[in-house]
């Protein structure tokens, strides 16, 4: 997904989270080339220089990634310009994207195949390599656990623990925890098991079951993997968190017992403390 | 966001969908009979409306004064109405089940069909068929059209789910919305005018109220569930689900901290992991809300972007904080900082 090698563009680079993280990558060792802004009167910043499109972007510093911070109502946009130039990665920090417009941007960047990782997520890491993203770089010590998780805080929180009470992490995925996102547990799963990592670790919430689909999708292909799962929302109030879909839709098929029973089924042990993620 | 059956209803008209003729009444004032007989529906946003009493046939003048005026007085599962909608009834032949909702898997929109609607569907649930939009022919032939409508509809409207049950054959041959649910999708509010007089956002954050006694804030909705799993988990009972959302301020996080005080609890917890949220303006918010409230205890714990000038703010006035988030938890739970 990412290797360290990309060439990076911060797409709402002027912004004040774009600005803040854009020096924190920078600092971590991530590659950004450059950035893009609508804002005409800021040059560069932190000494990298500020683009008004992501087609400059392309040809004049051959940018292959891009990192958006651009907001929700301009994000679709920004996001269609950056496949149209032929950035191949897309990391969307971003929340609030319509659902709708979601639906539209992952259509068009499968068509043109390109990796989409979020909306509304914290990004990629590599510790010690690279970070695309806006994780706190302290929580995420190397090592060989892998993390792909559907919740930013909670992807810092595990990544915080596994790194000062065990080995430490390969690699940290956050795909984000809205409806619609553009890399699915299925894919991220496949990718990081060619790392070889020791064990894998999936964060997921109370709502839906694409997570518990896409691991049993994964086991199916032949993949044998240490897989194991911590939840969040076993005291989410019924109907609230999950009030985006009708009671006809999803049924029970959101809550935390159902996806725990599934799991059992398929012997992936589901961790219902932090603590008991070591091992 | 859901909405309200009669602005639904509406929305559904306007796209070009048959709905009985109708009028809101939103007080006594207003209570007027204009077509007996008539349906009076109450306007919760709640399902289970007609199990619950919340719909009433008036045959004759009398009934529809003392329906409508009971409807606007009465909650509905604990929910005021916002008003009562009067609907002309309709002479049903059958009853279908039609939903469109953006599906997570397959990231497209589906459709939900059944010959068996009303409400009874919670019983029919095995008989409810699924489709793509691109299988519409599979549907019965009158349907058909109605499902590219509410396509039209959904997309044009931002919406999540379009749920018609029942959705109806009239004696007349007629195919009929008795009933509207609508969610829109919060995050596309900036370009749906129409529901901006809805939404009444009285906080910066997401607020639920529970019925524990431990007050929860934290940013990020999975880190402020797993933390209210640990409360109850080692026995405690969380008051509240708070999330500050990504990148809060001092100003939020004090507001924050102010409602969870006028529910009168003694003990919150805070669990900051800062990504985009710097744990430096939480610690400010804490020290000038302490200030004012030293006798709520406080349990936080605080750690990620700007965490080191976070911790020397609340050292510096004597706050205690942990590093650990679970060592914090059963503290909180304990009522004390061991």
């Amino acid at each position: 997904m990412i290797n360290g090698t990309e060439r990076v563009c911060v797409q709402g680079i002027t912004g004040k989270y774009g600005s803040f993280h854009t020096k924190k990558m920078l600092k971590y060792g991530t590659n950004i080339v450059c950035g893009v802004s609508k804002n005409t009167k800021i040059k560069e910043i932190e000494h990298v220089p500020v683009l008004h499109n992501m087609y400059d972007a392309v040809e004049k510093f051959s940018c292959d990634t891009s990192i958006v911070f651009v907001p929700a109502k301009f994000a679709k946009d920004a996001i269609f310009e950056a496949i149209d130039a032929g950035i191949k990665k897309i990391i969307t920090i971003t929340e609030h994207i319509p659902q709708m417009d979601m639906l539209e941007i992952y259509k068009y960047a499968k068509s043109k195949n390109v990796t989409f990782v979020g909306p509304n997520c914290p990004g990629i890491i590599l510790p010690g390599v690279s970070k695309i993203g806006i994780m706190p770089e302290n929580a995420f010590k190397p090592g060989d656990v892998a993390i792909i998780s559907k919740s930013g805080t909670l992807m810092y929180e595990i990544a915080n623990f596994i790194s000062k009470k065990s080995t430490g992490i390969k690699i940290g995925i956050g795909l984000g925890g809205d409806p619609i996102i553009g890399t699915s547990v299925y894919e991220a799963l496949l990718y990081v098991s060619k790392l070889n990592p020791r064990k894998i670790i999936i964060i997921s919430e109370i709502g839906g079951n694409e997570e518990i689909l896409d691991v049993e999708r994964f086991l199916n292909k032949g993949y044998n993997s240490n897989i194991q799962f911590f939840f969040a929302g076993r005291t989410a109030p019924k109907g609230k968190r999950m009030g985006h879909a009708g009671a006809i839709v999803e049924g029970l098929e959101g809550t935390i017992e159902f996806k725990e029973k599934k799991l059992e089924n398929l012997n992936i042990p589901v961790a219902k403390y932090i603590e008991n993620l070591l091992g | 966001m859901k909405i309200h059956e009669f602005v639904g209803k509406r929305i559904l008209k306007e796209g070009g969908i048959s709905v009985p003729e109708s009028y809101l009444i939103s007080n006594d004032r207003e209570i007027e009979v204009k077509f007996l007989p008539a349906v009076l529906k109450s306007q919760v946003l709640v399902g289970g409306r007609m199990k619950a009493g919340g719909i009433l046939f008036a045959q004759n003048k009398d009934e529809f004064l003392k329906f409508s005026k009971k409807l606007l007085h009465k909650k509905i599962m604990g929910e005021t109405p916002y008003g009562v909608l009067v609907e002309k009834m309709v002479n049903i032949e059958k009853e279908y089940y039609l939903s469109l909702y953006i599906d997570r898997y397959e990231k497209e929109i589906k459709i939900l069909f059944s010959h068996f609607g009303g409400i009874d569907i919670e019983d029919n649930k095995d008989k409810i068929e699924r489709h793509s939009l691109s299988d519409i022919q599979k549907l019965p032939k009158k349907i058909q059209p109605i499902v590219q409508k509410l396509h039209k509809i959904m997309k044009e409207k931002d919406l999540t789910l379009l749920e018609i049950n029942p959705l109806v054959k009239t004696k007349e041959g007629n195919i009929m919305a008795l009933d509207a649910v609508l969610h829109l999708d919060d995050n596309a509010i900036f370009r749906q005018q129409w529901a901006k007089k809805f939404v009444h956002e009285e906080y910066p954050f997401h607020f639920v109220k529970l019925d524990g006694d431990i007050g929860v804030i934290g940013c990020g909705a999975g880190i402020v569930m797993a933390t209210m799993d640990a409360i109850s988990l080692y026995g405690g009972k969380p008051a509240n689900f708070l999330d500050l959302g990504g990148g809060a301020d001092t100003k939020t996080t004090i507001k924050a901290l102010e409602l969870l005080k006028s529910l009168s609890l003694k003990n919150i917890v805070l669990n900051i992991f800062g990504g985009i949220t710097k744990c430096d303006e939480i610690a400010k918010a804490i020290v000038s809300f302490k200030e004012k409230n030293d006798d709520i205890k406080l349990f936080v714990r605080i750690t990620g972007t700007n965490e080191n000038e976070a911790k020397k703010i609340l050292k510096e006035h004597n706050i205690h904080f942990f590093d650990d988030m679970y060592e914090m938890i059963k503290s909180a739970v304990k009522g004390d900082f061991i």
